[in-house]
């Protein structure tokens, strides 16, 4: 029963702050944006207009709620929800913190310790493409259906680089497991490098962050929605709340991307150099909350990094998106795969 | 003729991208970082593209031509005559002017022997070319410096004698009036 509970806590906990993310997201994108383009942009609602995601939702809320007349309406509803659930889900395994102990029952800061984490996150990677894909289809609308056809090319060809330069650091820690895999990466690498992934890895991070880019349809590979080509593509048709779920999964996926990012090559919650276990006691209650900190901290820079690559890099042209993808990201993905094998290998022949 | 098509050569640092990225992506960071920090500079117009609108205003030329106004002189009286010499010039039509002789004991509030009755304009017309303020030979009309011409209704919109006036003191008061166009006569007398 009290396993229950605490479980309950987590997952509404846990959905509540991804979807405060997201929200602040929208605000953070927009004013970010803005700054980089030498305009204030919307700081009117609240301190520095903080409040603006509350007044675009209450809007979104209210407006009304059109489907088209010829478009199918069983796949127009489910559209929106097929491309929220999987962003929302794949933050389940993802480890947010160490652990707490209370009263001699340890409390793991993550929803479900599963040892297949790994997997799951790959399968729910591959199934955001049938939120877009639905979208466009069930609009009956070209450039809608346009906009489907380009994200599933594209989700499709970027998610083998993507599993691909995971792979490596699965090789490297040994495990499915991805609490395992941010517990690794305490103490240093060589001597002197903290011992993060991406020190590990260093090919392997810059071909996951490009697919990752690819995956959550975000600038420069925002081919599925390009404004300037295809008006506003797979979401075209969609007006108040459902493009409102659209806008809100797009930023959850990014949180899931960058905690990802963070968990796999940066050490989720560990400061670099400093046990904090033994600083602070395994399993206290500030640990807890220190190491939940860190890793906010962490995943906010990748957050603000998709924003600030954003308002930097233009789009790709298709044909360029499909080449970086074929060419160069899965020979790439599969040489740094063959590299870290033969690292491995070597080592465990010397080391023993 | 066409410019012919130089296929661009890229380097290998260009064709992998990334630190063409990187480049860009400092100039956008240093952008970010001036605006950020000039945010939170009091005052208004601190970043310096964007003019925050109420309480931020864009200086305006003096010569700008703007909502209209009767002009008073020194001692207070109208410059009026009601000749309606700029009804007539205007290419919108959209002066009316209603000329009266100024009644005995009321001299004081009339620079000319005749005055206008009635001024109207019609904000919905003008097109301000300015010619009405050309034309008048009393200067008794001018084009101001107000700008924010949105009214709710139309009948708002027709600008009595009244509001004229007001837009008059209006001006006075807070020291927006053209410079007076003595310099510009200044030469005519040198030649005399």
């Amino acid at each position: 029963m009290i396993d229950l509970i605490i479980a309950l806590i987590k997952v509404v906990g846990i959905w509540s702050f991804t979807l405060g993310v997201a929200a602040v997201m929208t605000w953070v994108e927009r004013r970010g944006a803005a700054l980089i383009q030498d305009r204030p942009g919307p700081n009117r609602a609240g301190l520095f207009g903080i409040l603006q995601p509350v007044c675009d939702g209450i809007k979104l809320f209210t407006k009304e709620n059109i489907v088209p007349e010829k478009a199918d309406k069983v796949l127009f509803n489910l559209g929106p929800i097929m491309f929220a659930i999987p962003a929302f889900s794949a933050f389940a395994v993802i480890p947010f913190g160490d652990r707490i102990i209370i009263g001699g029952k340890e409390i793991l800061l993550q929803i479900s310790n599963i040892d297949i984490g790994f997997l799951y996150i790959v399968a729910l990677g591959s199934l955001a493409v049938y939120g877009v894909i639905i979208g466009g289809w069930g609009s009956n609308n070209k450039y809608s259906i346009l906009g489907g056809l380009r994200s599933t090319a594209q989700l499709i060809s970027y998610e083998v680089p993507w599993g691909l330069a995971l792979l490596g650091v699965v090789l490297v820690y040994g495990t499915f497991n991805l609490r395992e895999i941010a517990l690794a990466q305490q103490g240093t690498f060589l001597g002197i490098l903290p011992n993060w992934g991406v020190f590990h890895q260093p090919l392997g991070f810059i071909l996951f962050m490009v697919a990752a880019y690819a995956e959550a349809n975000r600038v420069p590979f925002d081919l599925p929605e390009a404004e300037s080509e295809i008006v506003s593509g797979y979401h075209t048709e969609y007006g108040s709340m459902k493009l409102g779920v659209y806008l809100f999964g797009e930023y959850v996926n990014i949180t899931t991307l960058s905690a990802l990012t963070v968990t796999f090559y940066f050490g989720s919650w560990h400061l670099p150099y400093i046990n904090m276990a033994s600083f602070l006691g395994d399993g206290t209650i500030i640990y807890g909350i220190a190491s939940f900190l860190i890793f906010c901290l962490k995943v906010s820079f990748f957050l603000w990094l998709f924003v600030w690559v954003r308002w930097t890099v233009p789009r790709f042209r298709y044909d360029q998106v499909m080449k970086l993808g074929w060419k160069s990201l899965i020979p790439l993905a599969l040489f740094n795969l063959f590299i870290t094998t033969l690292f491995i290998q070597i080592k465990y022949y010397i080391g023993g | 003729m066409a410019k012919p098509v130089v296929e661009k050569k890229y380097s290998f640092l260009d064709s992998i991208y990334l630190f063409e990225i990187l480049k860009g992506m400092v100039l956008t960071m240093r952008h970010f970082m001036f605006n950020f920090f000039a945010s939170f500079r009091p005052g208004p117009h601190t970043i310096p593209t964007t003019w925050q609108y109420p309480e931020d205003r864009r200086e305006i030329s003096p010569i700008f031509r703007g909502e209209h106004m009767l002009m008073l002189d020194e001692q207070g009286r109208e410059l009026c005559v009601g000749c309606g010499m700029c009804a007539k010039i205007c290419p919108a039509k959209c002066i009316t002017v209603e000329m009266a002789k100024v009644k005995e004991g009321e001299e004081s509030k009339y620079a000319g022997k005749t005055h206008c009755k009635n001024f109207n304009i019609d904000l919905l017309r003008c097109i301000f070319c300015g010619f009405c303020e050309e034309t008048c030979p009393k200067s008794a009309i001018e084009l101001g410096q107000g700008y924010e011409l949105s009214r709710f209704t139309k009948e708002e919109c027709q600008l009595g004698k009244e509001r004229l006036l007001k837009n008059y003191h209006w001006a006075k008061k807070n020291n927006k009036l053209k410079p007076k166009k003595v310099e510009a006569e200044q030469p005519k007398d040198k030649k005399e």
